[in-house]
């Protein structure tokens, strides 16, 4: 431990904390514009600048190392005179007359930095040069009159989310920020990501969808964790009159360190889907307005007259997007109560893939690897925050190694890319194992894994090496490679190399645990109950029921099965729901409400729950210990 | 594959064989040998005279790097130009001696006579005119180069004549 | 090696080549064929010869007769009168004068006028640089044979610790010292990086040196490698110095061919080789850790320091980079040792300096002097007074990063501690000499102008600071400043001084504070009186005309 004073305060920190960070740590605010706690230093705006007994010149306190004994002083005449001049020239570079920036009231720290030196103007004139407004891009704009080219966007892009969109072109005062060869941001390789407006720490890059709808200091945060996938990223709900005004990721929480992928950031606010806002029952034809108690009764009545037939009685489906606690109640509600033989969910397929030998590999893992192995699953398209953690580790030299037969926009970035044939993920994982762990004779040589494959032998001998070589392997498995979960549960014991299984739903993992892990199919059934919440149904999952007589969904929004069903259960939607997430870690999380729900919209549980009373099953609420986690990580 | 690549334009650089060759030659020398950018970006606008859009598409994903990292270093540097050059270049020199003995005003002159701006190359692609930085022939100033030969004490009513010799070559 | 009995120089500076040089070059060859002479003379084209007044020049040795202007008509008559029939063709000997600069030193040879002393530029000139024999005779490689056959790389650096060897590119770090925090690393592998980016405005020293005398700097390299424990050198040269590449690249591979580079050179098991690599026109890769950031490929920004390179340099590995200059002196110090080397110059900074005079004085060019002469004696024995007999206002050192230096410490010792003392800097080697037709205020413009085009952009200091002071002395120099700018240069030269992230920032607030400093007068006589004084402002023009 280090330890030295900051402005007459004893502080102690781990050596190589910067000075900054410990004066964070210690309460002390310096102001800063190119720093950033989850990116490397970088030095490039001046404003951090501290005093240090010992030394003549002024420090970026950004990049100094603290070191023991040393005596910094943070708000020194000369500090707050050098801290005036940085702030200054930064007012004076380009169009920062803050009464017509959307940040300007608290959001912007350059502001905020200027009101913290008593700043009422600057000394100098201004530059009076326009820059150009990118306005291509579907939900966000970058406006270069704003910008102070501190480069957080530029590094976020490149050290947090992997993707290198973002860069700056030409050189001194003619530095702008660019997207690839400088085309426009909505004809870029961005992926919609969102990280770059979050991290902006001024108003250049604008929120499309959240623009003048709220400060920071106008909105409501909720912490709360996004549904979108297994990865269970941590999200700060903004709202504002009970309405959403933005998802942020949340910096502090420990799978994703701050980032959010498109689906997690703007699939929320994009949402145009009708709501439904009270139960309805087919009259006539028709979906009608119906009370609780009637729509309640009905499916009661229907169920119990199915209750204990096997292949012509119930089949049930509940989304992965339902908390942990909706998905228990679910499956004692239909699996054990009702003895339905298709109590599932939606990621029955995937969700096997997920629990490797009863272990979880720690995404944590992907932070340290040298070498990734991602098996039949595409991190561009699905769980992309994991993708962004294999992405940004190849610079550093991470190997990555892609094993799918089908499209895989990760083949583009991988050392070696292999594409089996269908069906032999299997064996080929079997025979780069044999090869790489030394020799197993009950395992098949690399000819014979050659040749049954598909895949080259010199391919398979190198990619052997490369993974013995390696001192930290990570394998990423998906659902492409559920065949090959048992020679992946193998190597997770006897190599000891974590093995990260991708689910499906964000609460995959939960429902693998509580056995609605089968494929979903309808099979002369005579009723149907899909709690769908507020996800989106498969789409031929309408098709599928089309001949089944009796169809209840329990669901937020107007979907095509809402279309075909009998009665309709409106309820909760992310953000307004209260219950827990299990990620594909077999961390268990905690969504919190948000928004308040419409008047006459129940909760997921609430809904089961009332459904058991009706039918006399007891319900118990032992969600969490039913997981099985030897240990639950928060 | 980035979009420019499944559009490269006529008259590209990567659609004239004879072009293709060179650059995928220097691209297979260099590919491996870590750094290799500001490598192959020189001899491209040496060998090639200009790296065209495509071009940079093409290097980036022959090198394994992100586009805006290419567009990054390609811009940082004063030599690389992404857009084709005359057949003579002629630069002037920016030094100080030569700033003060009247570089400004010879290139007012030289925009006068060709009609184009600095950075620009005209109609005929014969001349394309650009500032240089000191070329160490500060005896000289104010210096006007001219692909690799290099005019002292050129003074703004010597310019059209000297121009008009490279015009026509 | 042919038994050559004469040596023929062609100057062939960018001015020589205008008027004709090439072809008095190739006539050269063929007249000298012509006498069935080409086994026993050789004719080299050889850079700059620091005389402007008779090129092309065409010198003979051993005579060391200069004549010119040589028209290509006359080389027949110069072939047979000089070198056929052995005398000196007088109508075309170059007009007598008094002579300085490199022709002072090659007249000097003949005893006329001892004036500079040769350490780095010993050989410039005087051999031919495609040739490594020619090097290997005067001396080449002796120093090398010497270090690692002899010495042990901890003596080695001893050697140049103990002469006092000081960095050349301008900050005056001792060498000796940067080789040993290089030298204790335990990492492997290391690097030496010569650093012939020179891009300062009006400095072509180097140039000189890579185009005169390429193994000089190699041998350098190969025993820098040595002291260090490097294996690996990269030499970075400025993109526009295609001949100075071409020529070290022949190099390299002649000393490859000879084992002076390669595998176990001189069988003491010690490996070395070196790269060339060309810049680009960026002006600050000429800082250390913005060189090797585009050594490494990338956009030339200067890193943050600590780490210094000679820990986390090239790669991250530790790194050795030294200025052209700085190495060129190595091998005479291992060859003759530190208290030779010591003869020269001044106590603490020992040894000698190139300087590149330009300005308005009589002769221009390119000197070496010890160091710790004065800016009165470079005007007025080398540079051979003020041209037209005027006064001598200001000198500006060293391109652009040095200072505005008064005619007040004209008498001031040229080494880094005197002139550190003073308050001025000696900058990399050029000095601009000014007489009072220059105005102050527009050679800082101009100055500034240099430093916002080429500020890398990373730091806000200097990216924003070079602007707005461009803003401000533009507006001086027509007229419309105000006693409030004053104010503000002072904040801006203070600002990027104390805050900037690497020299360039900090260099671009110089000539600043030496205006302030010096020159406030004439600087409030534009703003007050709406008068240059100088005579140079276009003080009732609005226009604003900018360079970038």
């Amino acid at each position: 431990m280090i330890r030295f004073t900051i402005d007459g305060q004893q502080v102690e920190v781990p050596e190589g904390t910067t000075v900054l960070r410990a004066a964070d740590q210690a309460g002390i605010y310096i102001p800063r514009l190119c720093d950033h706690p989850s990116l490397t230093p970088y030095g490039g705006c001046r404003l951090c600048i501290v005093e240090v007994e010992g030394i003549p010149t002024l420090q970026t306190s950004c990049t100094l190392q603290a070191r023991d004994g040393m005596v910094v002083y943070t708000n020194t005449p000369k500090v707050r005179e050098a801290r005036e001049f940085v702030l200054t020239m930064l007012f004076s570079e380009r169009n920062h007359f803050c009464m017509y920036c959307q940040e300007s009231g608290g959001d912007c720290e350059l502001q905020s930095a200027a009101y913290g030196e008593d700043m009422t103007h600057w000394p100098i004139q201004p530059n009076w040069h326009p820059y150009p407004v990118d306005a291509s891009h579907p939900d966000f704009v970058l406006d270069h009159n704003r910008c102070v080219l501190c480069r957080r966007c530029v590094r976020a892009c490149a050290e947090l989310v992997g993707n290198f969109t973002l860069n700056v072109r030409d050189r001194g005062s003619k530095t702008m920020i660019i997207a690839d060869l400088d085309v426009p941001l909505g004809e870029s390789s961005c992926i919609n990501c969102g990280t770059c407006v979050q991290i902006c720490p001024t108003g250049a890059f604008i929120d499309r969808h959240s623009a003048y709808l709220g400060l920071d200091a106008e909105v409501e945060q909720t912490p709360s964790v996004c549904v979108g996938c297994s990865v269970g990223c941590g999200i700060e709900i903004a709202t504002r009159d009970n309405h959403l005004v933005r998802v942020d990721g949340d910096w502090e929480a420990p799978v994703n360190d701050g980032l959010l992928c498109e689906v997690g950031r703007y699939q929320p606010v994009r949402d145009e889907r009708k709501r439904i806002v009270t139960p309805l029952i087919r009259k006539d034809g028709s979906l009608q307005e119906a009370t609780w108690d009637e729509a309640l009764n009905l499916v009661a009545e229907k169920l119990k007259s199915l209750a204990g037939r096997g292949s012509d009685g119930i089949a049930a489906l509940a989304s992965t997007r339902l908390p942990a606690e909706a998905l228990y109640f679910f499956q004692q509600l239909f699996a054990e109560g009702l003895g339905s033989e298709m109590a599932t969910s939606t990621d029955g397929h995937a969700a096997r893939s997920v629990i490797v030998n009863g272990q979880a590999g720690s995404l944590e893992a992907l932070k340290t690897a040298d070498c990734v192995i991602v098996l039949g699953e595409d991190l561009v398209k699905d769980h992309q925050v994991a993708g962004f953690f294999v992405k940004r580790a190849l610079p550093q030299g991470t190997r990555l190694i892609v094993i799918d037969s089908g499209e895989n926009a990760l083949h583009e970035l991988a050392n070696y890319s292999l594409r089996p044939r269908p069906e032999t993920i299997r064996d080929l994982v079997a025979g780069i194992l044999a090869a790489s762990k030394g020799s197993d004779p009950s395992q098949p040589d690399v000819a014979t894994t050659s040749q049954r494959t598909g895949v080259d032998a010199d391919t398979i001998q190198a990619v052997a090496q490369v993974i013995a070589l390696a001192q930290n392997p990570v394998f990423v498995c998906g659902a492409g490679a559920a065949e090959a979960a048992e020679e992946l549960a193998k190597l997770a014991t006897s190599f000891e190399i974590p093995v990260i299984g991708l689910g499906g739903g964000a609460n995959s993992f939960a429902a693998a645990k509580y056995g609605l892990d089968k494929a979903f199919t309808v099979n002369g059934q005579q009723a149907a109950y899909l709690a769908l919440g507020d996800d989106n149904p498969a789409q031929d999952l309408a098709q599928q029921l089309a001949n089944v007589p009796f169809v209840a969904v329990q669901a937020s929004y107007v979907s095509p099965v809402t279309d075909i069903a009998d009665v309709v259960l409106p309820v909760e939607i992310w953000a307004e729901l209260e219950g827990h997430y299990v990620n594909l870690e077999g961390r268990v999380q905690e969504a919190r409400r948000a928004l308040t729900p419409p008047a006459g919209v129940r909760s997921n549980t609430e809904v089961l729950q009332a459904l058991a009373q009706r039918l006399g099953i007891a319900l118990d609420g032992n969600w969490l210990a039913e997981l099985g986690l030897e240990t639950v990580v928060a | 594959m980035p979009e420019t690549l499944e559009r490269v334009p006529m008259r590209d650089p990567l659609t004239d064989p004879e072009q293709k060759r060179i650059i995928d030659e220097i691209l297979e020398r260099n590919k491996n040998i870590p750094g290799a950018t500001m490598v192959v970006l020189n001899e491209l606008q040496s060998r090639i005279g200009y790296i065209s859009p495509a071009m940079q598409a093409y290097v980036a994903q022959k090198l394994r790097i992100p586009l805006s990292e290419l567009y990054g270093v390609l811009s940082f540097y004063s030599f690389f130009t992404m857009t084709p050059r005359g057949r003579h270049t002629v630069k002037f020199c920016m030094g100080t001696a030569c700033y003060v003995a009247g570089a400004p005003q010879l290139i007012e002159k030289a925009q006068q006579i060709l009609g184009i701006r600095l950075g620009e190359t005209t109609p005929d692609w014969s001349i394309t005119i650009e500032e240089c930085r000191c070329v160490g022939a500060c005896s000289q100033a104010p210096v006007v180069m001219i692909d690799d030969d290099i005019y002292g004490r050129v003074r703004p009513n010597k310019l059209p004549q000297l121009l008009r010799k490279y015009q026509r070559q | 090696m042919k038994a050559i009995r004469a040596m023929v120089l062609v100057s062939g500076d960018p001015a020589s080549i205008a008027q004709g040089a090439h072809e008095v070059y190739q006539r050269l060859q063929k007249e000298i064929k012509a006498f069935g002479l080409q086994d026993e003379i050789s004719v080299s084209m050889i850079t700059d010869v620091g005389r402007h007044d008779a090129l092309p020049m065409v010198i003979v040795y051993p005579e060391a007769v200069i004549y010119g202007p040589v028209k290509p008509e006359d080389v027949h008559f110069l072939v047979e009168e000089h070198l056929y029939k052995g005398r000196i063709a007088t109508r075309l000997v170059a007009p007598k004068k008094e002579l300085s600069g490199r022709i002072a030193w090659l007249a000097a040879r003949q005893g006329t006028l001892p004036a500079e002393q040769r350490i780095v530029l010993e050989r410039v000139g005087l051999i031919d640089p495609d040739e490594i024999e020619e090097y290997i005779v005067h001396g080449g490689y002796e120093a090398l044979g010497k270090a690692l056959t002899q010495m042990t790389p901890n003596e080695v650096i001893e050697e140049i610790t103990q002469a006092g060897l000081r960095g050349r590119g301008g900050a005056g770090f001792p060498t000796g010292l940067k080789w040993r925090f290089v030298a204790r690393e335990k990492r492997t592998p290391k690097y030496v990086i010569c650093n012939a980016d020179e891009s300062e405005p009006g400095t072509f020293k180097d140039r000189l040196i890579l185009e005169g005398d390429p193994h000089n700097v190699i041998e350098a390299m190969v025993i820098t490698g040595y002291a260090v424990g490097a294996n690996e050198g990269y030499v970075y040269v400025r993109g526009e110095y295609k001949l100075a590449q071409a020529r070290l690249r022949k190099a390299i591979a002649q000393a490859r061919e000879m084992g002076f580079l390669g595998k176990d050179i001189f069988g003491s098991g010690f490996d070395f080789d070196i790269t060339v690599h060309a810049g680009a026109g960026a002006y600050v890769c000429g800082e250390e850790t913005a060189l090797i950031e585009s050594l490494e490929g990338k956009r030339g920004e200067p890193r943050i320091r600590p780490p210094y390179p000679t820990t986390h340099g090239l790669w991250g590995m530790p790194t050795v980079v030294n200025n052209v200059e700085t190495l060129a002196n190595v091998p005479a110090i291992i060859r003759h040792g530190a208290e030779w080397y010591r003869g020269f110059g001044t106590e603490n900074s020992p040894g000698t300096k190139l300087y590149t005079i330009l300005g308005n004085v009589n002769e221009t060019g390119l000197i070496e002097v010890p160091m710790g002469i004065t800016l009165r004696e470079v005007i007025t024995i080398y540079g051979q007074g003020m041209k037209n007999g005027a006064a001598f206002k200001m000198a500006q050192t060293g391109g652009s990063s040095g200072s505005i230096v008064p005619a007040s410490l004209q008498d001031t010792p040229m080494d880094f501690d005197s002139y550190a003392r003073a308050g001025v800097s000696l900058g990399s080697g050029a000095l601009l000499i000014c007489d009072e037709n220059t105005c102050v205020v527009d050679l800082a413009r101009v100055l500034m102008n240099f430093f916002r085009y080429e500020s890398c952009g990373k730091c806000t200091p200097c990216r924003v600071g070079t602007e707005r002071a461009h803003q401000i002395l533009t507006r001086i120099t027509e007229g419309r400043g105000t006693l409030a700018d004053l104010e503000r240069l002072e904040k801006l030269s203070q600002g990027m001084r104390q805050l900037s992230n690497c020299g360039l920032g900090q260099a671009a607030a110089v000539p600043l504070q030496s205006m302030l400093q010096h020159f406030r007068a004439e600087v409030e006589a534009h703003i007050k009186l709406h008068v240059c004084p100088a005579g140079s402002c276009p003080m009732s023009s609005r226009r604003v005309t900018t360079a970038a």
